[in-house]
């Protein structure tokens, strides 16, 4: 589990920025550098990224929410993904994700109030012979059901 | 720059080196369509709408993001570019509500009902608040094709209605950009960003933060870019399309901001900045909060003379009279004047010299955002102590304790206050845009105000007040202060007003003034409390226990919420046809609704109300567990069809659900029930699962043709009259007047065949005793809530309905609520 924004982290986001120069075509190796040490973009990291580059902390949202690899709730002790590339589409993906938002009781993107589980869409994993695919804690887990990811997820909580 | 020459349209035109090529057709004249660019912001190239050809350069580029070159050859009509543009029009469009565009019946229907309705939600055209300032709306309509073929696709977000003076609704947007490029380059630092991508994207603050939280200062900028209704000021944006705009100095602080009043009717609407540059920024309460004063419906608007302990209203010589009289005793130095140092200057020079030249007194001029507390010690001490026993105080100044050491007071001033309800003599004050001079401000310069726009009832300006005092004190040449220059010229070198410890354009916490001539002005301004101005608390009201329960609420479609309300005694004794009067609060107005179901068992009743005013806003605003105070009923008298063997019911808007009892209980008696709906798109369609369980057949009509056929009810009426076998012995028709009298018009070939029609005119009681609903059917007065609402439609004199139906639209219009959420509202904590 990643510390709630303390002092420190923000220091720790601070010195991430001034690896970069403060010009803007460094704000977004400078997001993935603080999400590689932070683990996700909180609000305080946001807001000392944009001090940093000159930028309002609205700029800096609008430049990460642009991409996917951007999270902004800390990881969960478990990371689950879930495929929505076209294979894993076609064979029901969708339903998948619903199964599992509906089961940690939280959106893509978000982690779970214990901080259990994270929760992820990916794009295509390329195991599309494998459809409908998930990734749990970096193991593949072929043709899920929803009554299948149920008992994943069930079994990776004890 | 360099001078480079090309030809556009096959004309010859020379601009600067560095000029887009959308530049360098503007300067020909040539108009091509755009909506991203904007004449203060560098090119952006997000609608795709000025797309052109230019030789020897593939593809259609974008005019506005193309810089223009010598001798470039570019085409600015062509069949493909003609074509290009409407398929990216349609694009845009089919995610901005659009019907009211393509509707058959826009011109009729914009003729019938001028302004647009005041909806929660901005569904069309004739539902939002931009409708006559929409750039959108006017590149539609100057298209040639005007072909949006694609469906809508709306999107159900919610209106965020949360924040200060400002609402917005992203099912408007189509992501122009102006907004956060606008707060970009006058901010520096935008307080807004587009986030997200795709079909997500949305114009918001970092973390979806309120605009409050965001570093936003409520300039206004965003607002009056907008091409679409999507970012509104919720106070201007049912007035319509100011007819005036007056270029006037803001007095609510030392800054003395240049602004244009925009005026509809010669009142100010709004205020806005006079350019889009850094420098013409406005405050909070320059932008926003300034109209609202002035239009504050407790404005003092006649002199009060206290007779007897009373205060009463008196003629302005009266109270001059009483003034005069009274205040000549005190000639021997126990006089003050406090006076507010934002103020005009002639209004200043006069207070000066009415206290110290006329009455020997002090003067004594408060401070921006000055109460009572800050009144300096030694003038404290002197009320106190008996050295001043009379003051004339323009502004709520002096606390109760000191006001009781006094012999007279008089009050000068535009709002009521418990001071000045303790005064001998009030006199009611014209103030900002009502008054015509000169302002000096903090750093000096002397700035114009006015003209002067009409005060309420008898205020006046307060050196005329002081003009016609001085006079009757005995200064005769005061008289040759007829205008406003005749004052100024006998003004020297006055001081400057001190400035404000900071900027309130810089932010919208901690630097704006907590008090307008020694009021709160977040008491006149309530949604200035979210940027923690201070005002008086409210009394407490306590939780009303009493009224009817909700039991469910939910909007159906937008604008559309169903109730389910406990009314045993209504859910027990209703019939097809009746209506109910509802009044949210123990204050709300009374308003009718149509019953849609009930439940005897349950003890319940069911109603749908479409929000689209005042009063519905205040009805769509409560949720399940809250109580509504008042709901009588059933009203009306109810209407039998079951004569009829085959029966034709007509819903549109609002009665869909209301034509529901009427299918209900004539399928269930047996007879034929066509059910014909009508929507303007097919997302604000609901109760067809419902419906469809009772009748034969149900049709749906759309005047954008997304679902059933495109056109009205009156259609498939019609069709049903020409069959054969579908031909009705009884018809009604429920929905607006439009919808009904359309519905009249095209059956009158039919008219033995009996049209119903629930008529709607302003009705107060319901009970038949105050008459403001009196309708003229077949010749003779009938009473819409006790002989109606229904009534035959081929005799209905409807010219005469709609009259009396608008009769009111100016007081709605400033009846709208100012605080999103009606969070004043007694159910609410």
């Amino acid at each position: 589990m990643i510390d709630a924004p303390t002092a420190h982290s923000v220091e720790r986001v601070h010195d991430v920025c001034r690896r970069f120069g403060p010009d803007r075509e460094n704000l977004i190796p400078a997001l993935q550098e603080v999400q590689e040490t932070e683990g996700f973009l909180s609000p305080d990291a946001v807001d000392v990224i944009a001090d940093y580059f000159g930028l309002s902390a609205n700029n800096v949202y609008g430049v990460a929410t642009f991409y996917a690899q951007f999270r902004y709730h800390p990881p969960g002790r478990h990371c689950l993904k879930i495929c929505q590339g076209t294979a894993c589409h076609v064979q029901g993906s969708g339903v998948l994700l619903d199964a599992a938002e509906r089961t940690l009781g939280i959106r893509s993107g978000e982690t779970t109030e214990d901080g259990e589980f994270g929760l992820e869409e990916l794009a295509c994993l390329g195991s599309c012979a494998l459809a409908p695919a998930v990734v749990l804690d970096g193991v593949v887990h072929a043709r899920q059901t929803p009554k299948k990811l149920n008992a994943l997820l069930e079994k990776a909580r004890s | 720059m360099k001078e480079i020459t090309l030809t556009i349209d096959g004309q010859p035109v020379s601009v600067d080196g560095g000029d887009s090529v959308l530049d360098a057709a503007k300067a020909l004249g040539i108009e091509v369509p755009s909506i991203c660019s904007h004449p203060d912001l560098p090119a952006y190239g997000a609608c795709r709408m000025c797309v052109v050809e230019i030789e020897g350069v593939r593809g259609f580029p974008t005019a506005c993001t193309t810089p223009a070159a010598a001798g470039m050859v570019v085409r600015t009509e062509s069949e493909t570019l003609r074509r290009l543009r409407e398929n990216t029009l349609e694009l845009m469009m089919s995610g901005h509500p659009n019907a009211c565009l393509v509707c058959d019946y826009r011109a009729v229907c914009e003729k019938h009902k001028p302004a647009p309705s005041k909806a929660g939600t901005s569904t069309r055209c004739g539902l939002c608040g931009n409708r006559s300032e929409c750039d959108l709306r006017e590149l539609v309509l100057a298209s040639p094709g005007r072909n949006l073929g694609l469906p809508t696709i709306y999107s159900h977000k919610k209106v965020e209605r949360d924040d200060p003076f400002i609402e917005r609704d992203h099912n408007l947007c189509i992501l122009c950009g102006l907004c956060w490029r606008i707060c970009d380059k006058i901010h520096g630092q935008p307080a807004i960003s587009i986030v997200r991508r795709g079909k997500e994207a949305r114009i918001a603050a970092s973390f979806d933060r309120s605009w409050v939280d965001s570093g936003c200062t409520f300039c206004g900028a965003c607002v009056d870019i907008c091409p679409t209704g999507t970012i509104s000021d919720r106070f201007a944006k049912w007035h319509g399309h100011p007819d005036n705009k007056i270029l006037s100095t803001c007095m609510l602080c030392p800054e003395g901001c240049a602004f244009h009043e925009m005026t509809e009717d010669n009142r100010v609407v709004a205020t806005r900045m006079t350019g889009f540059q850094p420098e013409n920024r406005l405050c909070a309460l320059g932008r926003f909060a300034y109209p609202q004063l002035l239009q504050d419906r407790h404005r003092l608007d006649r002199p009060l003379l206290r007779e007897s302990g009373e205060l009463v209203p008196v003629s302005q010589d009266e109270a001059m009279e009483g003034l005069a009289a009274t205040l000549g005793d005190f000639r021997d130095g126990s006089f003050l004047l406090i006076g507010n140092d934002i103020e005009l200057r002639e209004t200043k020079q006069l207070y000066r010299r009415l206290a110290r030249d006329v009455l020997d007194g002090r003067c004594l001029f408060m401070a921006a955002g000055a109460g009572s507390a800050d009144l300096p010690e030694e003038v404290a001490d002197a009320i106190e102590n008996g050295t001043i026993r009379a003051v004339l105080s323009a502004g709520d100044y002096l606390s109760a304790d000191l006001r009781e050491h006094l012999d007279f007071l008089a009050v000068i001033d535009a709002f009521p206050s418990a001071l000045s309800a303790s005064a001998d003599v009030v006199l009611p004050a014209s103030i900002l845009a009502e008054t015509t001079g000169t302002f000096r401000d903090a750093a000096g310069d002397v700035k114009g105000v006015g003209p002067a726009l009409p005060a309420p009832e008898q205020a006046r300006p307060e050196w005329h007040w002081v003009r016609d005092l001085a006079q009757r004190l005995g200064a005769d040449d005061w008289k040759r202060y007829r205008y406003a220059p005749d004052v100024t010229r006998t003004i020297g070198d006055d001081p400057a007003p001190a400035p404000l410890r900071t900027r309130p354009r810089d932010s919208v916490k901690e630097s704006l003034p907590e008090r307008f001539r020694g009021h709160f002005i977040a008491d006149r301004v309530p949604a200035l409390r979210a940027f923690g101005l201070p005002s008086t608390p409210a009394e407490e009201t306590g939780a009303d226990k009493r009224g009817f329960l909700i039991r469910k609420k939910e909007e159906i479609a937008p604008n559309f919420h169903s109730f389910v309300v406990e009314a045993r005694e209504i859910a027990r004794y209703a019939r097809p046809g009746q209506f109910i009067m509802l009044m949210a609060g123990e204050t709300s107005e009374r308003v009718p609704f149509t019953l849609t179901d009930w439940d005897p068992e349950e003890g319940t009743i069911l109603f749908i109300i479409e929000e689209t005013g005042r009063s519905s806003r205040e009805l769509c605003a409560l949720r399940a567990g809250d109580r509504i105070a008042h709901v009588s009923g059933p009203l009306g008298a109810p209407l039998d069809l079951s004569g009829a063997d085959t029966v034709a019911l007509a819903g549109g808007c609002y009665g869909i659900g209301a034509i529901y009892p009427f299918a209900k209980a004539l399928h269930r008696a047996g007879k034929r029930v066509f059910v014909i709906l009508e929507a303007s798109s097919h997302f604000l369609m609901y109760f067809e699962d419902e419906l469809r369980e009772f009748c034969e057949e149900i049709y749906f009509t759309t005047r954008d043709g997304s679902m059933g056929r495109k056109g009205a009810v009156h259609d498939v009426l019609v069709e049903l009259l020409q069959s054969g076998d579908k031909r009705p012995d009884a018809m009604a028709a429920i929905g607006c007047t439009l919808m009904m009298q359309m519905a009249v018009e095209a059956t009158r070939p039919w008219s033995d065949v009996p049209l119903h029609v629930a008529l709607n005119p302003i009705m107060i009681d319901g009970t038949g005793m105050c008459g403001a609903c009196r309708v003229s059917v077949g010749g003779e007065t009938s009473f819409a809530c006790v002989d109606g609402p229904f009534f035959n439609g081929h005799e209905v004199d409807w010219a005469e309905l709609n009259s009396r139906r608008g009769a009111f639209v100016q007081v709605e219009v400033e009846a709208m609520p100012q605080n999103g959420t009606l969070a004043a509202h007694p159910c609410r904590d």
